[in-house]
């Protein structure tokens, strides 16, 4: 392979790589994970919540969570506001809005286009068809940028382990769903303010809901879009006069800690092409410099190849030259005189010998 | 007791003072319900338009009893926004005016939420404006947090207790109506007929229903709950006693039964609500509550909105009787 031929083929890898980089990219427009049509996903309707904990006892059972040191009875934690955790994976916090309390169940919102899965880089984070947002903790080197990038700060991480400490989040239940049985919460929700379905139908559920109780709700379906849209869904109270709830539903929405500025995109579509390009970086770029790095060596190489023939060929010429003279000076000086020739010439090339050398 | 007689005497002071108010009040009282406004008492709301209404046809006309509603009413200017002691149908019409602003006979009677006038301007109240409001009294707030009259409007049945004028109303007649110049004569005969055709709805009472209800199908960590059906209607039906609107508007024998037993056609005997809602919820009908939650709901809902204070929420034993021994944590 010569060095034209190389270089061809590295050019045109480099077109091919870019190509799929920007193709990746532009994937990332719509949806570069995969959307799951009949995904299932949960509305919780927070003016049916009355903070009762039973969905946190249900979680803590069916993942065999430890136990906390207040038990689930004790309703007054709700009053803090609470963040989840590596061992409280749903927490109901009680906000006061507008002089009247209001509950909000807090757990992964199951993304549809998850950000910590873009920002993963061990690929430890999948969408599932189920709706679900599964963390696979094989490969977790523990980095956390997980729960920087989630838009909703919930991932939780085992700090306490030493070895292996493990980023915790809601699973969905995806085990129990996999038995055919509902997520333990929402079994356990006596009010059902937890309403699980298809997160199609979700939508219409919540939209007939608004429909059916004029003024009860902001006009709003915390999910539907936010953060490119997730499995579970937020309905939420209205306050005051129809008119001042139809203005801005934020009004509504952040007293409950409900984020309306994330966007109606995917958080990871920011980073989509950048980190898209990452793989092909890590492939790419040593061969790339291995191949520039080759190409020069070998340059030098057959320089100094060239550069060691040239001077041979002086050397030859010389002795061929000297030799000459040498017999001249034989036959008509004798071999004694030709000998001294020689010894001079020898002399006088050992002093310029340096210079035609190098 | 060493001062019992000025307990006494301090008591005697206390009754009689409150006697004096009592009565004073009940001698007042009387003097406000004298209302005489120069108007007889019931009118009919044509609806009245330019176009002429040669085939005699339109939305039946609404017998409109003016001495009921005055009576419930502090100020005028709720209707007659403009000072003025006109008819509606002088400045809305089926069509509009310029002089009622465009807006329209059906939009102001019926629009369910008046925008806000500027300060000074009297913000009118349309029929719907005003009756929804009503529903937020603690009686009606109860059923009606849970059935929203709003909702029920694409129903015929929702026309009915307003729009009607009595059958026998002759096209001629309506013609004119809608042109405004049907008789006096003729105006008082027909609402005296209709008024007369108009029979009161016997509701069913308290005693058709189950005195008490056991709900224990779903029992687990409690005992089955016995549900005080009776007492629950009666409480209801007495604080509804004397609710004019509530007689207007509760048309059927069965329409109370309605907010609990909904969904089902009205009957006396409505069919269970296990019969629809089951203890785990199917993902295909999300919107189909479990068993559970249906009480829940039902019962939260109504209590909340009635402002029952007693069963707080999450107090469980409130209503349900722990299933002795056997607690887990």
């Amino acid at each position: 392979m010569n060095r034209r031929k190389f270089l061809s083929i590295l050019g045109s890898a480099g077109v091919v790589s870019a190509l799929s980089t920007a193709r990746e990219a532009k994937a990332g427009g719509t949806h570069s994970f995969p959307y799951y049509e009949g995904s299932y996903g949960v509305l919780h309707d927070t003016t049916r919540c009355i903070g009762c904990r039973q969905c946190e006892a249900a979680c803590n059972q069916v993942n065999n969570l430890p136990k906390p040191q207040k038990s689930f009875d004790d309703l007054s934690v709700c009053a803090t506001r609470r963040r989840t955790s590596a061992r409280e994976w749903t927490v109901v916090n009680k906000y006061v809005v507008h002089g009247k309390p209001v509950f909000r169940k807090l757990q992964c919102f199951h993304c549809n286009d998850p950000a910590c899965a873009a920002a993963c880089f061990a690929k430890c984070f999948q969408k599932q068809p189920d709706g679900s947002v599964a963390y696979d903790g094989t490969q977790c080197v523990g980095c956390r940028y997980c729960m920087i990038a989630c838009p909703f700060y919930m991932p939780g991480f085992q700090y306490d382990d030493a070895f292996d400490p493990l980023v915790m989040k809601c699973t969905f239940c995806a085990p129990r769903m996999k038995e055919g049985k509902l997520p333990g919460c929402i079994e356990a929700c006596p009010m059902d303010a937890l309403t699980f379905g298809k997160r199609s139908d979700l939508i219409k559920v919540a939209r007939s809901r608004m429909r059916k109780s004029p003024g009860k709700y902001v006009d709003y379906i915390y999910g539907e879009w936010d953060a490119g849209g997730t499995a579970w869904i937020t309905l939420a109270p209205a306050s005051g006069t129809a008119t001042a709830a139809s203005a801005n539903p934020a009004h509504d929405l952040h007293p409950l800690d409900l984020d309306t500025h994330l966007g109606n995109r995917p958080i990871g579509e920011l980073t989509y092409g950048a980190l898209g390009a990452v793989p092909m970086i890590v492939a790419f770029w040593p061969v790339l410099f291995g191949g520039a790095y080759a190409i020069s060596k070998r340059r030098d190489a057959i320089h100094e190849a060239e550069k060691e023939a040239v001077a041979r060929e002086v050397k030859n010429d010389i002795s061929y030259v000297v030799n000459t003279a040498a017999n001249k000076v034989a036959e008509t000086h004798g071999p004694a005189a030709a000998d001294t020739v020689r010894q001079a010439a020898s002399d006088a090339l050992k002093v310029c010998e340096r210079p035609l050398r190098s | 007791m060493r001062n019992g007689t000025t307990l006494l005497l301090l008591a005697a002071v206390a009754m009689l003072s409150a006697a004096c108010l009592t009565t004073r009040e009940a001698l007042a009282a009387p003097a406000q319900e004298v209302v005489d406004y120069n108007v007889s008492p019931t009118r009919i709301i044509f609806p009245v338009g330019e176009k002429p209404n040669s085939a005699g046809v339109g939305m039946r006309p609404t017998v409109f009893n003016h001495l009921v509603h005055e009576k419930k009413i502090d100020n005028c200017l709720s209707c007659h926004h403009t000072g003025e002691t006109k008819a509606c149908t002088t400045c809305h019409t089926m069509e509009g005016k310029a002089e009622g602003n465009f807006i329209t006979l059906t939009k102001a009677m019926h629009t369910p939420v008046v925008a806000k006038r500027p300060k000074g301007e009297p913000t009118p109240q349309s029929c719907v404006s005003c009756h929804q409001q009503q529903l937020a009294q603690r009686e009606c707030a109860g059923c009606h947090s849970i059935v929203s009259v709003a909702h029920a409007t694409r129903k015929t049945s929702y026309c009915a207790p307003c729009h009607n004028m009595t059958p026998s109303i002759t096209k001629a007649q309506m013609q004119q109506g809608s042109a405004g110049v049907l008789p006096d004569k003729d105006k008082v005969a027909l609402a005296a007929e209709t008024m007369s055709a108009q029979k009161s709805v016997s509701h069913l009472t308290p005693e058709d229903g189950p005195y008490k209800v056991y709900i224990g199908e779903i029992a687990d960590k409690f005992e089955s709950n016995l549900f005080a059906h009776r007492r629950h209607v009666e409480s209801i039906m007495e604080k509804l006693k004397d609710n004019k609107l509530a007689q207007a508007f509760h048309t059927q024998p069965e329409t109370l039964c309605a907010t609990c037993h909904h969904n089902a056609p009205l009957s006396a005997t409505p069919p269970k609500c296990g019969s629809c809602h089951k203890s785990t919820i199917d993902p295909n009908q999300p919107e189909r509550t479990s068993l559970k939650a249906a009480y829940h709901l039902q019962c939260m809902s109504c209590h909340r909105a009635m402002q029952v204070a007693r069963p707080i929420d999450t107090s469980c034993v409130t209503c349900h009787k722990p299933r002795a021994p056997q607690r887990t944590d």
